[in-house]
């Protein structure tokens, strides 16, 4: 039987995650991430053209309806997407009438695909909405992972095993947030209630790797002993190795897929998933076991 | 947490009826889903057979606004001059309102219209299916029409100047000597009927002896309580006065009330003989005809369409609430026999004449109404009863060919997704894989159902949340594999190895899913629609792919190795070449 020695490389493997979540920590506190409309209030429209002007002619348009701080990208071969401030629905219509007078003819039709607005009220609300679920979803996971280990306390007190699953948790979400701090500053990436979503999503799922692992540890424990606690957490770790591997694979199976193919309006939702999942297999493996590890031989070295 | 270790054997006969049970729970599901294909059955076996048998019910699935196109309004209510105790009511009049314009003057079929709260703001969030003119629906939603209840104006724009009020005192002093003239022809001796003719001012009525037709106490109160102190035929001695001039009045005949007076009460037929005099109003007309009788339609509760019970004509009746049942009753009291006026955006929609007060806020507006006007007037009615302005907050709109395309594209990716998966797990994990792989079919099939029979809405988040639960349902079936992979290893017989790995797994499998439930219960909780969307089809997913994990798999697992006649497991499970290794190790 497959038996890798994790545990002997522990102090590296710990060494280059704790390396990975500082730079992640480090984008985050120096570009931070981009917030979408959905936390600064604003306004997406999705425009499409037979044949689409250049960039600057419908900045135009907007710029001669006294609207400020327009950004517009252009999406696909037809598309644009525009983002700008709250927009009433009076100025709505002046901004479709002006496109339409301005490059409707015979070889150009200009469509509305999508229009969005959200007004400052509903995002205060959302932006506070999505730090409380994030902060509850925590605090779940930990009561759960508390209460799930409840039985095993020796020779790592079950609250332990809770917090170290969440500093795994920790790093799945930090490197999710600093890849798309990256994208946010180089490729305008907006973070959205999607990407709360996917957070919470990763946060549910994610601990679930690490659960696993502990569980198996914690099986290990009751028929072996905690004799030789550094063989029984490797041993943990190998038998679950290709569990977690091939569960981990197989949900990211339909998040290629619809990574690929799905469409422009959940590419980057997809994306967060994608990372964050693939991250709690990493971690669940390479962080939360080598930690336990960590912590049995510090507690070790200040019994004696 | 106890891992309960025994091996519990299940009969042949039981382990029979439960896979007839999953492939029935199969089929259902698949009608469930694609209804068309049971339909075609039905229909051929109908041909065939004349059973007769009902089609299934053919509807699809319960799309967002996102993948079918529509647009989805958020509206602040402005609720500031309202009571606290009252807002919540007020909002939801608004949701009534605006619902009912929605509907009638859009023709939304199935318009979604929900109030919420938040901290202190109320809002009213609509959702209009397949809607893409959305400035138009956002005009009919926004215009707040005013309702308003006008009485006749009767107080002249000026005092009188000396000279018109010497005018009206000479045309009302002519007015009395004609009318006295009239009354000593008749006491001379001349008939009732040619006095009328010769006299009277009223060119209806002057031909035919002056007969005005049966009188209550509403419109002619003087005359009336003349009359009820009088006898069948007699001729008033004295002039009678009425709110428009100098009156002889002659009792013909009396009978008990007919509606709308009360039986208990006696009406009269009257002929009169009519002096018109003037007032200040008819030399200084009004500034306006109408004046408002401070009842509005914040007042109003409801408008509906109903039938007069008696000559079932269309009517449209209005209930007010208690501060609009006071006024209503003082402005009836005060306007009986006069006209009142309903506006509706300063237009007079209808001008009923008061027949008497009306003292417990509910009215009817009657006339010659069909049941269309009858509607549209309710309908116009309710929708000038809108209690709270609303203001456009937030708006999301999408093309219906968008939408059509994300369908498509999601689709796309969850059918792909699918395939990817089943392929690994056979090829993984061989028979079991094999086993999975079915169970994970028939739990798309189940969970899709499942959207269908309690109205989950798709949304494009859904979707995504339905295709990552697709991804996530295999990872019991993985756990439990790996758990079988290595109690074969260990040189476990099949049979024990398979009921152990199901057990084993069990309390790692509730571990993992209970976290992501714990995920989907705030992320429905904050909300929103994306969330929302996601976070429901996630958590359905989770909570089907245990009950497939467990019950299919293990099920279909168990039937399989009925049929093999030796408990050893063979090149189709994975574990078993190890385990020869082993042996030859020894």
């Amino acid at each position: 039987m497959m038996n890798i020695p994790f545990i002997k490389y522990s102090k590296l493997l710990l060494t280059v995650s704790a390396v990975i979540t500082v730079v992640c920590l480090v984008f985050l506190a120096v570009w931070g991430l981009k917030p979408g409309i959905d936390f600064t209030g604003g306004s997406l429209l999705e425009l499409s053209f037979t044949n689409r002007p250049e960039t600057v002619e419908i900045q135009n348009v907007f710029d001669g309806l006294g609207l400020k701080n327009t950004s517009i990208q252009k999406v696909g071969d037809y598309g644009i997407i525009v983002r700008t401030n709250f927009l009433t629905e009076e100025e709505h219509q002046r901004v479709l009438s002006g496109m339409q007078t301005k490059f409707r003819a015979s070889d150009n039709q200009v469509h509305e695909e999508s229009f969005q607005t959200i007004g400052a009220s509903i995002s205060s609300q959302l932006k506070s909405k999505a730090a409380y679920a994030i902060i509850f979803v925590l605090l779940g996971i930990i009561v759960y992972v508390a209460y799930a280990f409840r039985k095993v306390s020796r020779p790592v007190a079950s609250w332990k095993y809770g917090v170290l699953a969440i500093v795994a948790l920790f790093h799945d979400v930090l490197l999710v947030m600093g890849v798309f701090a990256v994208l946010g500053r180089y490729y305008g990436v907006e973070v959205d209630t999607a990407f709360v979503v996917a957070i919470l999503t990763v946060l549910g799922y994610s601990v679930n790797d690490t659960i696993v692992v502990y569980d198996r540890i914690r099986e290990n424990l009751q028929r072996h002993g905690g004799d030789n606690f550094v063989d029984v957490v490797n041993m943990g770790l190998n038998q679950t190795l290709m569990r977690s591997i091939n569960t981990t694979f197989k949900t990211l199976l339909p998040l290629i897929a619809l990574f690929f193919i799905g469409g422009a309006s959940i590419h980057y939702f997809v994306l967060a998933l994608l990372i964050g999942i693939a991250s709690g297999a990493y971690s669940s493996i390479f962080i939360a076991s080598p930690l336990l590890v960590v912590v049995y031989n510090w507690q070790e070295r200040h019994r004696a | 947490m106890p891992v309960k270790n025994q091996f519990k054997p299940i009969s042949r006969e039981n382990l029979k009826w439960r896979v007839v049970g999953i492939v029935v729970l199969a089929v259902f599901s698949l009608l469930v889903v694609f209804p068309s294909y049971g339909n075609k059955g039905i229909d051929w076996v109908n041909k065939k057979a004349n059973l007769g048998l009902p089609n299934l019910p053919a509807s699809g699935f319960n799309l967002g606004l996102d993948l079918q196109g529509g647009a989805h309004l958020i509206y602040q209510a402005n609720t500031e001059i309202i009571p606290d105790s009252d807002k919540a009511d007020a909002v939801e009049g608004v949701r009534d309102v605006i619902e009912r314009r929605v509907r009638g003057g859009l023709g939304v079929s199935e318009p979604l219209v929900q109030t919420t709260k938040v901290n202190n703001d109320y809002r009213v969030i609509v959702e209009l299916p397949g809607v893409t003119d959305v400035n138009q629906a956002i005009k009919m939603i926004g215009e707040t029409p005013i309702l308003e209840f006008k009485e006749e104006d009767n107080e002249p724009l000026r005092p009188l100047t000396a000279a018109e009020k010497k005018e009206m005192d000479d045309f009302n002093a002519q007015a009395q000597k004609k009318a006295k003239e009239a009354l000593a022809a008749i006491k001379d001796g001349m008939s009732f009927a040619d006095a009328a003719a010769k006299y009277s001012e009223e060119e209806k009525t002057k031909d035919n002896g002056g007969v005005i037709g049966l009188i209550d106490n509403l419109v002619f109160p003087d005359i009336y309580k003349w009359a009820g102190a009088h006898k069948d035929g007699d001729v008033s001695a004295e002039l009678v006065k009425s709110f428009d001039g100098l009156n002889i009045v002659q009792r013909i005949s009396s009978q008990p009330g007919i509606p709308p007076a009360p039986a208990s009460t006696t009406i009269y037929s009257i002929a009169r003989i009519f002096i018109q005099t003037k007032q200040p109003v008819d030399i200084v007309p009004p500034s306006e005809q109408w004046k408002s009788s401070g009842l509005s339609g914040t007042q109003l509760k409801r408008a509906e369409v109903s039938q007069d019970s008696q000559t079932s004509q269309v009517q449209v009746a209005l209930q007010f609430n208690d501060e609009g049942t006071q006024l209503f009753a003082d402005l009836t009291t005060r306007s009986v026999g006069k006209p009142i006026a309903i506006f509706l955006d300063g237009t007079a929609i209808s001008i009923p004449v008061v027949n008497e007060p009306i003292l417990n806020g509910s009215a009817v507006i009657s006339g010659s109404f069909s049941l269309q006007d009858a509607r549209l007037l309710a309908q116009r009615l309710n929708s000038g009863a809108l209690p709270v302005p609303v203001e456009l907050i937030g708006q999301q709109k999408v093309g219906a060919t968008l939408g059509a395309d994300s369908m498509q594209k999601s689709l796309k990716a969850g059918v792909y997704g699918l395939i990817a998966i089943l392929l690994y797990m056979i090829l993984y994990y061989r028979l079991p894989g094999i086993m999975a792989a079915l169970a994970l079919c028939i739990y798309t099939l189940l969970t899709l159902a499942l959207f269908k029979t309690i109205n989950v809405t798709l949304t494009l988040s859904g979707m995504a949340g339905f295709i990552l639960s697709i991804g996530m349902a295999v990872d019991a079936n993985v756990l439990i594999f790996e758990r079988l992979k290595e109690e074969l290893r260990d040189g476990r017989g099949l049979k024990s190895a398979v009921e152990e790995a199901f057990i084993r797994a069990w309390p790692s499998i509730r571990d993992s899913n209970i976290t992501t439930l714990i995920s989907c219960v705030f992320m429905v909780w904050m909300g929103t629609g994306f969330v929302r969307g996601f976070a429901v089809t996630l958590a359905i997913g989770v909570l089907v792919s245990m009950f497939s994990a467990i019950v299919l798999t293990r099920t279909m697992l168990r039937a399989a190795l009925l049929l093999k006649k030796k408990d050893e497991a063979n090149v189709l499970f994975l574990g078993y070449k190890k385990k020869v290794e082993a042996v030859v190790a020894k």
